[in-house]
């Protein structure tokens, strides 16, 4: 490896963080496959509708831990605003929209990326729940179960919608990110750019780990 | 092919069971061991293997007591709730507007049983299917009339086509006078069974007043749906055009930061 590298995320981080992404990635396909008729064909490599909603629903068994062990590691970090540098990131929208002179400070995680964490932690939560009724649902009152599909969908459509907008801006958007979560380490100056603050207040505590 | 209808005159109904036994016979469902729970119906309710139930009531009005049958079984609405909710296509409307049902393709979701607002399919856990009345399809299909119709000795159930199975029915409904009315053809734009109710809607057990595709699945199907395929086109698009009109982030440090070491 290259000298002068940072380590921003430690090896049992980039695993929770692949089980829920793998996880995710089957549920939406293959959740897609039967939400629209016209998606039906997604079920042919696996032999039908019915392999396709079993490899749904037990896949969903794996998303749910990987969501637990999720909130658990970056609830602190990603979960809590921090007044007053997000509001100012926030008010010129961390110079993704429009030119920025001087983009905000942030901590590890900017107030973006921690709007992803409420989404995914909220409706991943929802999806458990809804998603376990809908499994099993004789015995439950009918009008539970009903709305227990309309929020599975309104889920699908959240989820779907961030999910997209973090995988271009982990990869091609912001390009070096996806080391961050595949070998743990990121140029000094791409984290200059991404955690200014966290960068700071690491190597002031002195507990940033640099490669030598 | 017409739309065809089955009207079932409750007023004429004597509670004999002929269409509950001639469709357990056509649709090979044998009956199993039940238990007597204090009334005459039986079995207790709709099930994988009783796709039609007489329902029995006993009500007494100013010291009278009467008995009320109801044939049970699907509606076979336009507006199917089930037909909405059905993800694998096992649930379709036919050239008659009944709806039947493809077996093969039931994957045994169950969203079907909690979307139909007359809580009429059934799960079946030995078959791990759902299944319902599908109006004899095959009977009809063949210019046969459904078996509970034929089997049925007083005229209270017939099969033919909608305009005419109307105009009996609210020609009844009127000769009845009183509460009597005509229920079916009004909601979930109309259904392929009708009754004559010579009582008012509220009346009957288990029968819905003011039967609607619930809104929950209107939410999740009509508005939930559509959304999210435009909210998916709008990220991609949105992605897009954020990478060739604002252009990926710079984070290889430039500027200021330019001569800091590592990692280049
Ligand atoms: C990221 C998480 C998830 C996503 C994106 C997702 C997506 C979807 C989608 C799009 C549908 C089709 C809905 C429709 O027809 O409108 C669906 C159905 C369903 N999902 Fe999920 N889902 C997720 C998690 C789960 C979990 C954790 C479970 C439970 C273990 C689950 C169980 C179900 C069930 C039971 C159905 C109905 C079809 C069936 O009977 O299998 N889902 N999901
Ligand atoms: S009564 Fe229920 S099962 Fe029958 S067609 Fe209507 S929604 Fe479907
Ligand atoms: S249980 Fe079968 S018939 Fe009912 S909605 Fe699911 S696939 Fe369709
Ligand atoms: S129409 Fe056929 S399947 Fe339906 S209740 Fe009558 S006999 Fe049974």
């Amino acid at each position: 490896m290259k000298k002068g590298m940072i380590k921003v995320s430690d090896s049992f981080e980039r695993i929770v963080h692949w089980c829920m992404a793998i996880s995710c990635i089957i549920l939406m396909i293959s959740g897609l496959g039967m939400m629209f008729h016209s998606f039906n064909f997604i079920a042919i490599p696996v032999g039908g509708l019915k392999n396709l909603k079993l490899i749904h629903n037990f896949t969903g068994l794996v998303f749910i831990p990987s969501l637990l062990f999720a909130i658990l590691i970056w609830w602190k970090e990603a979960g809590i605003f921090r007044f007053p540098e997000d509001l100012e990131w926030i008010k010129v929208a961390g110079g993704y929209l429009w030119h920025v002179d001087k983009v905000p400070e942030t901590g590890k995680y900017n107030p973006g990326q921690k709007a992803f964490f409420w989404a995914v932690a909220f409706f991943g939560v929802v999806m458990i729940v809804t998603g376990l009724i809908m499994w099993f649902p004789l015995g439950f009152p009918v009008k539970l179960v009903r709305w227990m599909y309309t929020l599975h969908a309104l889920g699908f459509f959240v989820i779907f919608s961030f999910f997209f907008v973090h995988l271009y801006l982990g990869t091609v958007g912001v390009p070096g990110s996806v080391s961050a979560i595949l070998t743990g380490w990121v140029t000094r100056s791409w984290a200059e750019k991404q955690c200014p603050k966290w960068l700071k207040e690491m190597e002031e505590s002195g507990k940033l780990e640099v490669s030598e | 092919m017409s739309e065809k209808i089955k009207l079932c005159d409750l007023s004429k109904c004597t509670g004999c069971r002929g269409c509950q036994l001639a469709c357990k016979q056509w649709n090979q469902l044998p009956a199993k061991q039940t238990v007597n729970y204090g009334t005459y119906q039986n079995p207790p309710d709709l099930q994988p293997n009783t796709w039609n139930v007489i329902r029995f009531q006993e009500i007494s009005e100013n010291g009278a007591v009467d008995w009320l049958f109801r044939h049970d079984a699907c509606m076979h609405c336009t507006d199917a709730a089930c037909v909405k909710v059905c993800p694998s296509g096992a649930l379709y409307h036919t050239k008659y507007g009944t709806v039947a049902l493809d077996s093969a393709k039931c994957i045994g979701c169950k969203e079907c049983v909690f979307a139909c607002p007359f809580e009429v399919p059934r799960y079946d856990p030995e078959t791990d299917k759902v299944i319902k009345c599908d109006m004899c399809y095959s009977r009809i299909d063949n210019a046969m009339q459904p078996a509970c119709v034929k089997a049925c000795p007083t005229g209270a159930l017939r099969f033919g086509d909608k305009k005419e199975m109307l105009q009996i029915a609210y020609a009844r409904a009127k000769e009845l006078g009183g509460d009597a009315s005509v229920y079916g053809d009004t909601f979930v734009d109309g259904t392929h069974m009708i009754y004559v109710l010579p009582r008012k809607a509220a009346v009957y057990d288990r029968l819905p007043e003011k039967p609607r595709v619930p809104f929950s699945v209107i939410a999740w199907k009509d508005w939930l749906k559509p959304l999210s395929l435009l909210a998916a086109g709008g990220v991609v698009g949105g992605a897009f055009l954020h990478y060739i009109i604002h252009g990926p982030k710079d984070t290889s440090g430039g500027g200021d930061q330019a001569s800091r070491e590592g990692g280049e």
